[in-house]
């Protein structure tokens, strides 16, 4: 090859479709990137791949029935979507759950931000080249979803909340299982930790990598504890509490660089964290009703309110509509927020007294994460694409919807 | 300099090594999957099933299409004819497409007369399509088979009464709902 060759090649752009279909981008993330030699100039995120029309979805169905689409939004961490859209609905509705679905909410949302967090965590090291990680933190969320099954019968699609409550009690037993849980997860934790934390590879493939100021985090829109990796006071847990989390005590950890090491760091703190706060939650659980005497029934009808009296028969009883322009929600619209594993989950719920939502939206952190992908990138290697893109935990469920 | 000591040393890999190496002495975590099976939780929401009653030996079903109404994905077909002299609803067709089934368990939460159920049973995956479009003989059908299994003198779900939940807000039926005893008869099946 020619000197001539040699500085044609150097000089001329390299573009790389990465995705859809690559085991490194979490699902069907599609990434059209240019480089020059192996720096980053430019990427655009292409998404898309798993729309399935959930929002559009939602407004052909009950309010009851809707909740159980909200599972596959972020399938990893379904029960924290769950949570969101009830709140959504209480909210709309003006009612409250008791305080023991309260507690028992709380639970399950840090279980799964638990199991989230740990597959996070699995296939973060995985992209980065640690293994032995990968198969460590999927034994113990394999146990968080045995635990799930305990409580509610299904492992992922959970369905568990319920608009004002829960579905079923959970039994003492279980919540011994659950107490016996948190303390083995506190130890391996610090396994994890012993692996990665001061692993000088680990430290030189993410240090200084995807570097984000907080000002740029913020005007990105990045939530959660890729926002918090940047130093940012951000967590709607202790801003706007929601069930139980105003009774408990917690800390919420913050990075300093914003680099990915800071956001590892981060996430590891808060699995610490959620473990400390589920065994409060064990600790502090009343007894008494798991659902709101408001609530509205899973076999709501579409329009106008049925009537239901004593001396009517079981056939007779579902029926009979009376008043079809009776309105079975309160009209108006909402916006609620909670803190998901992965950021802020915003549901937003217009409401014209039907039983079916109008308009449901969802305000999904992996979507505004993937937006975020071509800022942390710049200038960065090939290899650095992939520890960015498992730094933001992204999860293409959500952010096609 | 303490740093460079340890940098010089590698304490770092080391201390990762070693908990790697503690590992090799505990007992391994996974099953060998067709050989051993996994036992199912109480009230997993598995396969669907008609209760077989065990005084009519039939179908609990009263023909009410609430689980219809409730089914997220509409996959639940019933009809049913009228009675003229009785005024009582005879169910005449019963279909599951357990195929576009999203199993949440509201069909059975429903139920006033807990006739269906979602049984522990979840190793049905098929060929054909056909297999998974269960009809009213078949899905008494997986009751038998799943029963057959069952390990105890007496089968309730807990979706049927909803442990914690204020009983007066469910239907008479469901209020006590009484478990269903289990006689292993030969001939039941076929």
């Amino acid at each position: 090859m020619g000197q001539l060759e040699i500085e044609k090649l150097s000089e001329t752009k390299f573009v790389l479709q990465m995705g859809p279909h690559h085991p490194a981008t979490h699902g069907v993330l599609k990434l059209y990137t240019e480089f020059e030699g192996e720096r980053v100039l430019k990427i655009v995120p292409d998404v898309g791949y798993l729309h399935r029309g959930i929002e559009k979805l939602a407004e052909s169905k009950t309010y009851p029935s809707a909740m159980t689409l909200t599972d596959r939004l972020d399938y990893i961490s379904s029960m924290t979507n769950n949570i969101g859209y009830c709140l959504a609905v209480e909210r709309l509705m003006g009612i409250e759950p008791p305080p023991r679905a309260k507690y028992i909410r709380t639970m399950v949302a840090e279980l799964t931000r638990l199991s989230s967090h740990l597959l996070w965590l699995a296939t973060h090291a995985l992209d980065i080249g640690a293994m032995t990680v990968f198969l460590y933190a999927f034994r113990e969320r394999e146990q968080i979803l045995e635990l799930f099954e305990k409580i509610c019968g299904a492992r992922l699609t959970v369905s568990y909340p319920r608009i004002g409550g829960v579905r079923v009690d959970i039994k003492e037993k279980v919540l011994e299982e659950i107490s016996k849980f948190t303390e083995i997860m506190l130890n391996r934790i610090d396994e994890y930790e012993g692996l990665l934390t001061e692993n000088r590879i680990w430290i030189s493939r993410t240090k200084g990598v995807g570097v984000v100021s907080s000002e740029e985090a913020l005007s990105l829109g990045l939530t959660g504890p890729a926002l918090r990796g940047s130093g940012v006071y951000y967590d709607i847990r202790k801003l706007i509490p929601y069930d139980a989390y105003s009774e408990v005590d917690f800390e919420v950890p913050l990075g300093e660089n914003g680099d990915t090491y800071d956001r590892y760091l981060c996430r590891i703190r808060e699995m610490k964290q959620s473990a400390l706060i589920i065994r409060q939650c064990i600790e502090k659980m009343p007894e008494g009703e798991i659902i709101a005497e408001q609530t509205i029934d899973i076999d709501i009808p579409h329009q106008g309110k049925r009537k239901i009296s004593a001396g009517d028969s079981l056939w007779s009883g579902f029926i009979k509509f009376v008043d079809e322009k009776a309105e079975l929600i309160p009209p108006g619209e909402i916006y609620s927020a909670i803190e998901a594993p992965k950021g802020e989950l915003g549901f937003y719920i217009v409401s014209d007294g039907s039983g079916r939502p109008y308009r449901m939206r969802v305000r999904a952190p992996s979507f505004v994460h993937i937006s975020a992908i071509p800022k942390l990138c710049e200038g960065h290697l090939l290899a650095d694409v992939i520890a960015i893109i498992g730094t933001l935990d992204i999860v293409m469920g959500e952010a096609d919807r | 300099m303490n740093n460079l000591l340890k940098k010089i040393l590698f304490l770092d890999i080391i201390k990762g090594l070693l908990i790697t190496f503690k590992t090799i002495f505990t007992h391994p975590v996974t099953i060998r999957y067709p050989k051993e099976k996994k036992e199912p939780e109480e009230g997993f929401r598995g396969r669907h099933a008609f209760v077989r009653d065990p005084e009519t030996g039939k179908e609990r079903c009263v023909a009410c299409t609430k689980c219809a109404q409730v089914c997220p994905s509409q996959c639940i077909y019933v009809d049913f004819s009228l009675n003229v002299e009785t005024g009582v609803r005879v169910l005449t067709k019963y279909e599951i497409d357990a195929l576009r089934c999203i199993f949440c368990g509201y069909c059975e939460e429903i139920c006033p007369v807990n006739a269906i159920v979602l049984t522990e049973f979840y190793e049905y995956a098929s060929y054909d399509r056909k297999t998974n479009y269960f009809n009213k003989e078949s899905l008494l059908k997986n009751w038998d088979e799943f029963i057959s299994q069952y390990k105890g003198n007496e089968y309730i779900n807990k979706f049927w009464y909803l442990p914690g939940i204020n009983r007066m807000r469910l239907p008479v039926g469901k209020r006590q709902p009484k478990p269903v005893p289990i006689r292993k008869i030969a001939g039941v099946r076929d």
